[in-house]
C-alpha cells in the first residue's frame, strides 16, 4: 500500500494500538498526524518512529473532548499540510480492562456511562465533525473509527466502555450512509484484547488464556495486528466498502 | 542504568576492586558493578562467613529462618515493591529473555519459596524440621540432630534467571554459612536477593556473600573451594568436571550438569477436543526460557491412534510456537547460537532426502523449528532455542528403548495420559533414569520440594549427628539425682 502524499490524522497516537497505526502508516510513506494528550515525551518518540520508518510526522497535542481544541488541531494541519485524506479516531477515555476490578452493573452510574460516550462518541463526532467540511470539498476521504469485538460479543462486560463504543458503531452507520456521496467512507475497526497496552497490562493470563482457547487463531491480537485493517480502510484497495465494522480478534468473533 | 551487584558483608574490610559488567537489549543498557575480591580478601570472607554461620546463623530457629525468607519473597512477588520493579525492569536487558516471560517466570518460581511451600520441603526431606534445631527422639531410639555445614559454596550457571537462589535458600535453611558465586550471565538477582534478607534481618548480614569472578581463574576460585565444607556447583558438564578437579577430596561435590528432558504423548491426549490444549501446554515447555533449563523439553514423543495424528500434531505445535512467538518473542541469539541453530537445521533438511516421511517446519526466518520424524528414533539433543523434535511412535514403552543411551542425563518427562498409562510408563521411565515426572505445561516449573536429579535438597547438604541410646544408657548412671 503506498500512503505517499497522504495526510493521516491518528487521534491517540502517542502509545498503544495509535502509536503503531501511526508508525504503519508512516512506513507506507505517509504524513502523519500525531495527535496526543498527555505525554510530549511518548509523542515525540512516535514521531522519531515514523520519520525513521520512511514517513514523515508531526505532533499535536490537542484534548479531542474539546471541540475548539478540534478545530484548532485541523486547522494547524490544514496549513501545515494542506489536506486531510484520512483520519483515525482511536483516542479513547482512559480505561484500565481489569476484569477482576471492574464495576458491576449495579456499581454504574449513568455518570460512567456518559463519561464514556463523551470519551468515545463525542470525541468522535468532534473530530468527525471538524474534517467533514474540507473532505467534502475534496470529495473524498475515508474515516476509520477504532471500537471493539467487546460491541459484538461482551466476553466480559465492561459496561460504560463497551456501550459507548457500540454507540460509534451505530454513528459510523448512519454517518457512511450520509456521506457516500461525498465519496467519504466511514468504517469501523474492532480489535479484540490487545496486549500489551497500557490499558491491558492488568488483565490476567487466566483471562489472556480463556479468550485464546476460544480464538480460532490460537492468540490475543498485538498492536502490530490491529494496523493492517485499518489501513486497509484507509486505502484505495477498499473503496467499495463503506458502513462495515472489521473485526479483528482471530476469529472470535464472526460476523 | 548503573547497578551495584553481589553482596559482601559489612565487617568485611580494605578497598574493593570493582568489575563492570556491561548489559544491552535494544536500546537498553546495564551495567553490573561486582567486586572482585583479591585472595586475601577471599580469605578473609571465608573466615567471617563460617564464624558468623557457626555464633549467629545457628542461634536461629528454623522457623525464623524460614519467616524470614517468606518475607523476602513476598516483597518480590509484590509487584510495586522496588526489588521486585528493579528485577522485572534489569533482568530482560540482562538475560535477554522478554519482559513477560520474566515476569511470569519469577512469580511462578518465587511462590515455591512461601513459608508453605518451605515448611513442605522441609518435611519432605527430614520428616521433622526441628531436627535442624535441637537433637530429636528418633524411631530407632536414641537423639539426632541435622548439622548444617559452616561453608557451603555455590557455584551457580547463568541460564535461567533467579535459579541461583534455590540452592542459597537451602543453605539457609540448613544454617549453613553460604558464598555464592554469580555467573557472568545473571549477575543480578542472588545478590538483590541477598540484600534484601539483610533488610530483613540484619544480623544475618556476616552470615553470607556473593560474590564474581571471571570463569576460570584458578587462584580465587581455590582459594574458596579449599574452605568449604561442601561445593554446589551448576554449568555444563566439561565446567563441572574442571570444577571438580579442583576441589579437596574430602568436600562434598554436588554438581549439577547438563540434563536431556522430553515430553510423552499419549493418544488420549489427541483426541478433536484436546488435541489444541496438549500442543499448547507442550509449546509452553518449549518457549519458557528458550529450553535453557535442564527440564526444558528437547523432543516429544507422540503416540498414533489418536483423532489427531502425531504429524498434524507437529503442525499444530509449529501454529503454537508461533503464537508464543508473537506473545513472548524468544531472545536474541548470540552469534555462536544463531550458526548452531542454522546448522542444526541444515543437517534435518538434507535428512529428509533419505527419510521421506520427516517434515521440517517453519522457516529460516521463523523463531522456532519443529522437525516432525518417524521410525525408532534415539533422543537427539535439541541445539535448542525454540527447536525441537516430534517423533511418531505406536506404543508409549516404545520410549524406553530410544533413551537407553541417555541414562545418566535424563531428568523430567512431561507427560499427557490417561491416570493408569501414567503409573504404568512411570515405573519403566524411572527404571530408565528419569528422576521427574510432570503435567505436560508444568515442566519448567518444578514442585517446591521437589527432588533435583533425583537428588534430596537438604539431605544433601547436612550430617546428622545420633546420641546413641547406649550413650543415653550410659549417661543416666552418672546422674547427680541417680538412686
Amino acid at each position: 500500500m503506498d500512503f505517499k502524499d497522504k495526510v493521516i490524522l491518528v487521534t491517540g497516537s502517542s502509545r498503544g494500538i495509535g502509536a503503531e497505526i501511526a508508525q504503519s502508516f508512516a512506513k507506507e510513506g505517509a504524513l502523519v498526524v500525531v495527535n496526543y494528550l498527555q505525554s510530549d515525551e511518548a509523542a515525540e518518540k512516535v514521531v522519531i518512529a515514523c520519520k525513521n520508518s520512511g514517513g514523515d510526522a508531526w505532533s499535536i497535542k490537542a484534548d479531542v473532548m474539546s471541540e475548539g481544541a478540534v478545530r484548532g488541531m485541523v486547522e494547524e494541519i490544514l496549513s501545515e499540510a494542506g489536506k486531510i485524506d484520512v483520519v483515525v479516531n482511536n483516542a479513547f477515555k482512559p480505561y484500565i480492562f481489569d476484569p477482576d476490578k471492574r464495576k458491576l452493573v449495579w456499581e454504574l452510574t449513568w455518570e460512567d456511562y456518559q463519561a464514556h460516550i463523551d470519551g468515545s462518541l463525542r470525541s468522535t463526532h468532534n473530530v468527525c465533525q471538524a474534517v467533514l467540511q474540507l473532505m467534502r470539498k475534496r470529495n473524498q476521504g475515508s474515516i476509520i473509527n477504532m471500537v471493539s469485538n467487546l460491541v459484538a460479543r461482551p466476553i466480559i462486560p465492561y459496561h460504560e466502555y463497551s456501550t459507548a463504543k457500540t454507540a460509534i458503531v451505530g454513528y459510523s452507520r448512519n454517518l457512511a450512509t450520509e456521506l457516500g456521496q461525498f465519496g467519504i467512507r466511514v468504517n469501523c475497526v474492532a480489535p479484540g484484547l490487545v496486549y500489551p497496552t497500557d490499558a491491558s497490562r492488568q488483565t490476567k493470563e487466566e483471562v489472556k488464556e480463556m479468550i485464546l482457547s476460544q480464538t480460532p487463531l490460537r492468540r490475543i491480537a498485538s498492536p502490530e495486528d490491529v494496523a493492517g485493517p485499518v489501513l486497509f480502510l484507509a486505502s484505495d484497495w477498499s473503496r467499495f466498502m463503506t458502513g462495515q465494522t472489521i473485526y479483528v480478534d482471530g476469529g472470535l468473533v464472526m460476523k | 542504568m548503573k547497578e551495584v551487584g553481589g553482596y559482601l558483608p559489612p565487617c568485611l574490610e580494605g578497598e574493593l576492586e570493582y568489575k563492570t559488567l556491561t548489559f544491552q537489549r535494544n536500546q537498553d543498557t546495564v551495567e553490573i558493578q561486582i567486586p572482585l575480591l583479591t585472595r586475601e580478601q577471599m580469605d578473609a570472607l571465608t573466615d567471617i562467613v563460617k564464624r558468623n554461620s557457626r555464633f549467629i546463623l545457628k542461634s536461629f530457629t528454623v522457623n525464623e529462618i524460614v519467616s524470614i525468607i517468606d518475607k523476602a519473597i513476598a516483597i518480590f512477588l509484590d509487584r510495586s515493591s522496588k526489588y521486585r520493579q528493579k528485577a522485572e525492569k534489569l533482568l530482560p536487558i540482562i538475560t535477554g529473555y522478554d519482559e513477560e516471560i520474566i515476569r511470569l517466570g519469577l512469580t511462578s518460581y518465587l511462590k515455591s519459596f512461601r513459608k508453605p511451600q518451605l515448611q513442605r520441603f522441609l518435611v519432605e526431606d527430614l520428616g521433622n524440621p526441628l531436627l535442624l534445631d535441637d537433637f530429636q527422639p528418633r524411631p530407632k531410639g536414641g537423639f539426632s540432630k541435622a548439622m548444617g555445614p559452616e561453608l557451603v559454596v555455590h557455584v551457580w550457571a547463568g541460564n535461567v534467571p533467579a535459579l541461583p537462589i534455590w540452592s542459597l535458600i537451602s543453605g539457609l535453611l540448613i544454617k549453613a554459612g553460604n558464598i555464592g558465586k554469580v555467573s557472568s550471565g545473571e549477575p543480578l538477582f542472588a545478590g538483590l536477593f541477598a540484600q534484601l534478607l539483610m533488610e530483613i534481618e540484619p544480623k544475618l548480614a556476616d552470615c553470607l556473600a556473593i560474590v564474581w569472578w571471571k570463569g576460570g581463574d584458578e587462584e580465587r576460585e581455590s582459594c574458596l573451594l579449599n574452605k568449604a565444607d561442601i561445593v554446589v556447583g551448576y554449568g555444563s558438564n566439561t565446567s563441572l568436571a574442571s570444577l571438580g578437579s579442583k576441589i579437596p577430596l574430602t568436600t562434598r561435590f554436588l554438581p549439577f550438569g547438563h540434563k536431556i528432558s522430553f515430553g510423552i504423548i499419549s493418544k488420549a491426549g489427541l483426541d478433536s477436543r484436546k488435541a489444541w490444549q496438549t500442543a499448547h501446554s507442550a509449546a509452553l515447555d518449549v518457549i519458557r526460557y528458550d529450553q535453557q533449563g535442564c527440564y526444558s523439553p528437547h523432543c516429544f514423543y507422540v503416540q498414533r491412534g489418536g483423532s489427531v495424528s502425531p504429524r498434524e500434531f507437529a503442525r499444530y505445535m509449529a501454529h503454537e510456537l508461533e503464537c508464543f512467538e508473537k506473545r513472548y518473542p524468544r531472545r536474541g541469539l548470540s552469534l555462536e547460537e544463531k550458526t548452531a541453530n542454522a546448522a542444526w537445521r541444515n543437517k534435518e533438511e538434507l535428512n529428509i532426502f533419505s527419510n521421506s516421511s520427516k517434515e521440517v517446519l517453519g522457516t529460516t526466518s521463523n523463531n522456532w523449528t519443529v522437525v516432525y520424524e518417524e521410525g525408532s528414533q534415539e533422543i537427539n539433543p535439541s541445539c535448542l532455542n525454540r527447536v525441537v523434535k516430534v517423533i511418531a511412535i505406536d506404543q508409549l514403552e516404545q520410549v524406553i528403548d530410544f533413551i537407553g543411551p541417555y541414562r545418566s542425563l535424563l531428568q523430567t518427562v512431561g507427560i499427557a495420559s490417561t491416570p493408569k498409562e501414567l503409573f504404568d510408563i512411570s515405573d519403566l521411565l524411572g527404571k530408565a533414569g528419569v528422576t521427574r515426572i510432570t503435567g505436560l505445561g508444568s515442566m519448567t516449573s518444578p514442585e517446591a520440594g521437589w527432588h533435583h536429579d533425583g537428588r534430596f535438597n537438604l539431605l544433601d547438604l547436612i550430617n546428622m549427628v545420633d546420641i546413641e541410646c547406649s550413650a543415653e544408657e550410659y549417661a543416666e548412671r552418672f546422674a547427680p539425682y541417680v538412686d
